[in-house]
This record gives C-alpha cells, sequence and structure tokens, in this order.
C-alpha cells in the first residue's frame, strides 16, 4: 500500500545491484518503506545492497530480500513475478533500474553484442515491465519508476546501439503510462544526464552530469508528484529539448 | 451492478481501482463476499483508505430514507446507506434530529458506526453508537441481527471497527426531538490556548455542543488563539418572526461546487495565514442567543461541493489525535511544534471529549482531540508528522482510524492495544479473512 504521502510499503527493484536503484531503496527505507525484493545478476553486490538498506530504514526494520534475476533468460519474468507475490504480497513500486551500456565501438562491429544491449535495454526488458504492469492492473494500483537516459532522447552517434535501446524504453513506457492511468498505475519515466557510477567509471563525465544519489531523489521527487517524465538534473529538461531540434549537421559536430 | 471504478478517499491522496457492486435487498453472503478482499464503502468521507480495496471488492448500499421508519419514542430504523444528509431532510420537519453528527452530514448510518463517529456534544452524549440500539450485519457467515443488549461482543467490535467485521445493511438509533430547525448559538473569541482551555473547562457542561477552531499558523503568546461555539437546538420561544412562524423549516443544499480541477499550492502559507487572520478577526470576543441554521452550526464546509479539490492534485490528509485529560502540556507542546513548522493548516479543530465507550477500536476517550487539515507535499511532513506520532503516543493518546492514512502499523498497534481482540472477533464472523480494506492492509489489523 502506499501512504498518503506516496511512500509504498512494498518495494520490487529490478536490476538490484544498480547504484540509482539501490539509492531509490535506500531513501524509501528511510522513509518508511518495509519490505525490498532485490532482483538482479549479482548475489553478492545484492547483499551487500540489502544490508545497506535496512541499516537506511527506521530502526533497522525493514525486510530485504534478493533473487537472482537476469533479464536475457528464459523464464524471469515468471520467476520475478512468483517471487514478488511470495516476498511482497502486493507490487506497490517497482523500479526499473536494469541496463548494459556495451561498447559502442566493439559492439558496431558485433552485431550479436550489439543485440545483447538492446535486449538488456529493451526488447526483452519491456515485456518484463508490461507483466509488472498487468500484475499492478491487477492490484488496483501500483507505481513503476523506469531509469530511462537523456541518451534516448535524440539517439546520437557516438552510442546508437544503447540510444536506440533506450529511446525505445522511453517511447515504450511513458506510452505506458497512458494506457495504464485507467487501471490506477502510474509510471515515471527517469531520464538523467550522465550518471557518474559504475558503469560509467570509464568514461569522463559529460556536462551536466550527476549522481546516483540525486538520480533517486529526483526520480522519488517526480514519482510523490505523479509525473509521468523527470529529467536529472531538472535543467537537462532544456539541454535536451535545445539538442533534439538542433539540425543534423549541427548535432552531429558536437563531441559527446 | 458491477463496475471497477478508480476510488479514494475525502484526501485524494491514495486512488486505487476496486470492483465496486451496490446491494439491492439483502443479498446472501455468499454473493457479496466472493472474494479476499471486500469492504463497505458509504459516501467515501474516511480521508485516508479505510473504505477502499485495491484490487479487490467495494461493496455500496443506496442512499434511500423511504423505507425507513420511525417507532414510538424517536427510534429510528433506517439502511445502512442512508445517508445523515437524506435523513435530517426528512426528518427534522417532523421534530425529530440525528443523535450525532460529525461535521459534515454525507456521511452514512453504516459508516458513522463503523467509524464510530463522534460530534461537537461528544462531552456530554458520547459518539454515534452510543446511541444505537442493534444492527443487521452482513458478515461472509450470514447476516447476523446484532443487538448491544444481547451481543455485546460483535456489537461493540462492529462500532468503531472500521468496517472490519461485515456490512451494516441496516441500524436502529435513538433521535432526539427538537422544537426547531435552528440552532441557539454562544461565540466566543480567546486569544490563547490557556484561557480556551479553561473556559472548555469551566462551562463546556452547560453545553450540548461545543467546538473550538484553532488558528494554528499562530505562535508565542496567540498560540492557540481561536473562537469557540457552543449552543443548542433552539427553542420555539427563541425565534421571531417568519422563523416563529415555521420553526421546522430545514433546507441544506450546497450553495457552490468547487471546480472539478484545480491546481496544487493555493493553500499555502499565506493564503491560510491570511485567511486565519480575517476569521480570527471577524469573530465577535462574545456574542450570545445567535440564532444560527443547523447546517451553518453543524455543516458549514458543506456548503461547498467537493472542496476537498481546492487542496489541488496531491490531496491532502487530516491528522486527529486525542490525548486524555491531564495531558494538557502534552496538547501545548504538539500545537507548539505544528505552530513552528508553520504548517498551513486553516481551521484545526479543539473538542473536549466525554467519557469513552467499549467500542474495541473506538477513538474518543476523555481528554483533547486535535483535527487538522494538511496539504500533502511539504518534504518536511513526513518527519513532522512522524514525531507528532511518537508525542501523541507518549501522552497515551492516539489517532483516528477513519481519519489516518499514513500512520504505521507498529504506532497503531500501540495506540489500540485491543487490536487482537477485533482479530479474534473477525475470525469467528469472517475465519477466511475475506474482509479487508487497504487500511487493515496498510496497518496489518485483522
Amino acid at each position: 500500500m502506499f501512504d498518503a504521502l506516496h511512500t509504498p510499503d512494498n518495494v520490487l527493484i529490478v536490476g538490484g545491484s544498480s547504484e540509482i536503484g539501490l539509492e531509490i531503496a535506500k531513501q524509501l527505507a528511510r522513509r518508511g518503506s518495509s519490505k525490498f525484493l532485490l532482483a538482479g545478476r549479482s548475489l553478492e553486490e545484492m547483499q551487500t545492497a540489502a544490508r545497506q538498506i535496512s541499516q537506511f530504514s527506521d530502526q533497522a526494520s525493514a525486510s530485504v530480500s534478493v533473487i537472482h534475476y537476469d533479464v536475457l533468460a528464459e523464464g524471469a519474468t515468471e520467476s520475478l513475478l512468483a517471487a514478488a507475490k511470495a516476498e511482497l504480497e502486493t507490487i506497490d513500486m517497482a523500479v526499473i533500474a536494469v541496463g548494459a551500456l556495451g561498447d559502442q565501438a566493439a559492439d558496431e562491429n558485433d552485431p550479436a553484442a550489439a543485440q545483447r544491449i538492446l535486449e538488456v535495454n529493451f526488447s526483452k526488458l519491456a515485456p518484463a515491465v508490461l507483466a509488472i504492469a498487468n500484475q499492478m492492473k491487477t492490484q488496483g494500483f501500483g507505481h513503476i519508476l523506469v531509469l530511462s537516459s537523456v541518451a534516448g532522447v535524440r539517439v546520437r552517434r557516438s552510442n546508437f546501439i544503447y540510444g536506440a535501446a533506450k529511446a525505445g524504453m522511453d517511447g515504450f513506457a511513458t506510452a505506458l503510462a497512458d494506457a495504464m492511468i485507467p487501471a490506477g498505475v502510474k509510471v515515471t519515466v527517469v531520464r538523467p544526464g550522465f550518471v557518474t557510477t559504475k558503469m560509467t567509471a570509464h568514461l569522463s563525465p559529460a556536462p551536466l552530469s550527476t549522481s546516483a544519489s540525486k538520480v533517486a531523489s529526483e526520480a522519488l521527487k517526480a514519482a510523490d508528484r505523479g509525473k509521468v517524465t523527470a529529467w536529472v538534473p531538472p535543467l537537462m529538461a532544456v539541454v535536451a529539448t535545445v539538442y533534439r531540434h538542433l539540425p543534423r549537421v549541427v548535432a552531429r559536430r558536437i563531441p559527446f | 451492478m458491477e463496475r471497477t471504478e478508480l476510488l479514494k478517499g475525502w484526501g485524494r491522496t491514495q486512488p486505487v481501482v476496486s470492483e465496486v457492486v451496490e446491494l439491492d435487498g439483502t443479498p446472501a453472503a455468499a454473493d457479496v463476499f466472493v472474494r479476499p478482499g471486500t469492504i463497505a464503502r458509504g459516501l467515501g468521507r474516511a480521508y485516508g483508505d479505510a473504505a477502499q480495496i485495491g484490487g479487490g471488492r467495494v461493496v455500496t448500499q443506496p442512499d434511500e430514507v423511504a423505507s425507513s421508519s420511525l417507532e414510538e419514542g424517536g427510534v429510528l430504523h433506517a439502511g445502512g446507506g442512508a445517508s445523515l444528509d437524506s435523513i435530517l431532510s426528512a426528518y427534522v420537519p417532523k421534530g425529530w434530529f440525528v443523535p450525532v453528527t460529525p461535521g459534515t452530514r454525507y456521511v452514512t448510518v453504516g459508516g458513522a458506526i463503523a467509524a464510530d463517529i463522534h460530534g461537537k456534544n461528544h462531552h456530554v452524549e458520547g459518539t454515534f453508537s452510543n446511541h444505537v440500539a442493534g444492527f443487521e450485519l452482513l458478515t461472509p457467515t450470514g447476516e447476523r441481527r446484532v443487538s448491544r443488549d444481547d451481543d455485546p461482543e460483535l456489537f461493540w467490535a462492529t462500532a468503531g471497527g472500521m468496517g472490519l467485521t461485515g456490512i451494516i445493511t441496516s441500524a436502529r438509533f435513538q433521535m432526539i426531538p427538537v422544537e426547531s430547525a435552528y440552532m441557539k448559538v454562544e461565540t466566543r473569541r480567546l486569544d490563547d490556548l490557556d484561557s480556551l482551555m479553561a473556559t472548555m473547562v469551566g462551562s463546556d457542561h452547560k453545553f450540548r455542543y461545543s467546538v473550538a477552531w484553532i488558528d494554528c499558523l499562530a505562535r508565542g503568546r496567540y498560540m492557540g488563539r481561536s473562537v469557540l461555539t457552543r449552543g443548542d437546538h433552539a427553542q420555539v420561544g427563541d425565534l421571531k418572526g417568519a422563523m416563529a412562524d415555521d420553526p421546522l423549516n430545514y433546507q441544506a443544499k450546497p450553495i457552490a461546487s468547487a471546480p472539478p480541477w484545480l491546481p496544487g499550492g493555493l493553500l499555502n502559507n499565506a493564503s491560510v495565514r491570511l485567511f486565519n487572520e480575517m476569521w480570527f478577526r471577524k469573530a465577535p470576543r462574545l456574542r450570545e442567543g445567535e440564532i444560527q441554521r443547523i447546517p451553518t452550526f453543524f455543516h458549514p464546509l458543506d456548503g461547498v461541493g467537493g472542496w476537498n479539490r481546492i487542496y489541488g492534485p496531491r490531496g491532502f490528509l487530516q491528522y486527529q489525535f486525542v490525548v486524555p485529560d491531564g495531558q494538557e502540556e502534552a496538547m501545548r507542546r504538539i500545537l507548539e511544534k505544528i505552530a513552528s513548522a508553520q504548517v498551513p493548516s486553516f481551521l484545526a479543530v479543539l473538542k473536549r471529549f466525554g467519557a469513552a465507550n467499549p467500542g474495541l477500536l473506538s477513538f474518543p476517550r476523555p481528554g483533547w482531540t486535535l483535527a487538522l487539515d494538511i496539504p500533502v507535499g511539504s518534504p518536511r511532513l513526513f518527519g513532522l508528522l512522524e514525531s507528532l506520532d511518537k508525542q501523541v503516543l507518549e501522552a497515551s493518546g492516539r489517532l483516528y482510524l477513519a481519519k489516518d492514512s499514513r500512520a504505521k502499523a507498529e504506532t497503531i498497534a500501540a495506540m489500540y492495544p485491543r487490536l487482537g481482540e477485533l482479530a479474534a472477533v473477525k475470525a469467528k464472523v469472517d475465519p477466511e479473512g475475506l474482509i479487508k480494506s487497504d487500511l487493515s492492509r496498510r496497518l496489518g489489523i485483522a
């Protein structure tokens, strides 16, 4: 259940070892969310995350469980929903923080690797989000936070495989938000710029770069207000909109 | 008739989709409780999530008084869905008034018992359930006639039980005779909390109805400045002119309606401060013998249809608690905290409660209750309310479930030590646990 301040009781983090997912979980634990299920590939990282989350809750009272989840694996969605039902009863909030950046230069010459990036970020992930949304529809309520990216707003030369996948996911999720209104289910699509995390550790930060905790607090702020989209930092909304409308000859010369 | 609907409480904070079924006649329990997660709903005036169940079934009843009957001595037998609004319109002209009315007349008889509502006369006449002789209760194990004398256990689990023992399909309760549709009112303006509390302790017992409206933004020596209104039903001899010619002429219609959509932030610190200042200044220091209509005295906010929309799309919550007699200092500290947090709450209500009743989850107990409406939005609200909860608990006080939309299960469990007894009674009438609300899920009740 949600309380009047839009704090969920039960939270599912898909991409359970994601730094942004962990930050969102920590902030929710501090606000009083009581049950978490982390679903991800690295059990070890998720167990560390689980300890951090319960430390953040009032009197360390939150319970956190973890399950192995690989978006690419056969039957992953079914076992995810079964675990959520067992551990959480209702999925009040689901945070979709699955993502893989890939290596653009290498992947351009390796269609199989490119396909994997498309699957992880979009084509295998979107059906999982749909399944969660339908589960929430049965509950009569729920809120999904989808981690999108500015990279998907206008796909750029420098990372068009990842960008195209994010563009697909962004379009899917924003329209899902509209579709789910009559069902009482909300979807918030979060579009951060460059976030300094382990996923981007090998890259040099782009302008307006931000942190996982900032993304988490902006995402939750948007969710509290029932907004469908959130940009992090908020100024990114302006920058991305301008960039999106630049003529192609100009846009492709911008070096990031 | 079956449909799905997006439902929310009066505070509009937690919308969920449920199946909505309207009862007609007296259907078999097996047709009503078809799946886990069924709860009765009246007119949706509970602020939080008491009368909804996401993904479950919400049961309503028609608001009609045509089938009601008034027995000799003023005992009214009315359907569970009958609203106090309809009852007043039908029976005030005949010289009968409801035993207890809250600040809105848009509540049903079933809801009045389930939330064990109180009104301005609690200090002398107790809650609504105190005046109920019995009711018919539809439970998953069949329909039961519950009389206060013959089945006190189920009666007092249901009175205040937030609908968790079943659906009240009809009830018998004592109406009170009135000579007129008017009130004789005393209004007093008081400059601070001490003088307010002293006045209420000193002379509330002389009035059948009493309530104070507090300016929660006033600080320092003005903290607790308030307007106290007290009164009783006017007798024919109190009335003059046209009123005296037709003393039971009762008219109650909303005079305006809030627009269907309003932006958030209209009720902010500045607008509320201005409103509170004006409202305090316009009150007389002392005015006695004023004649008011029933709606003006009891239900001023009902004059604006859908007034809850002025809080904007994010909605609002009501924080209502009681602290027992002797905890006046706790009340002062809590008010100080609210005032210093500068929460834009307009028109907080302070009232003295009289004796408690045996209801397992009944809210009122002898002492002081404060109710304040707060818009959702400030990031500091969570921490403020959590710390108020602690202070209320330390003062052996508690929160009102019909208003709650955010308290933690542990907090409510500490405030209501008889939750276990409620669960035991519920298990007898609902062994499979089919009756549930979002409130009961959130708070882990029964």
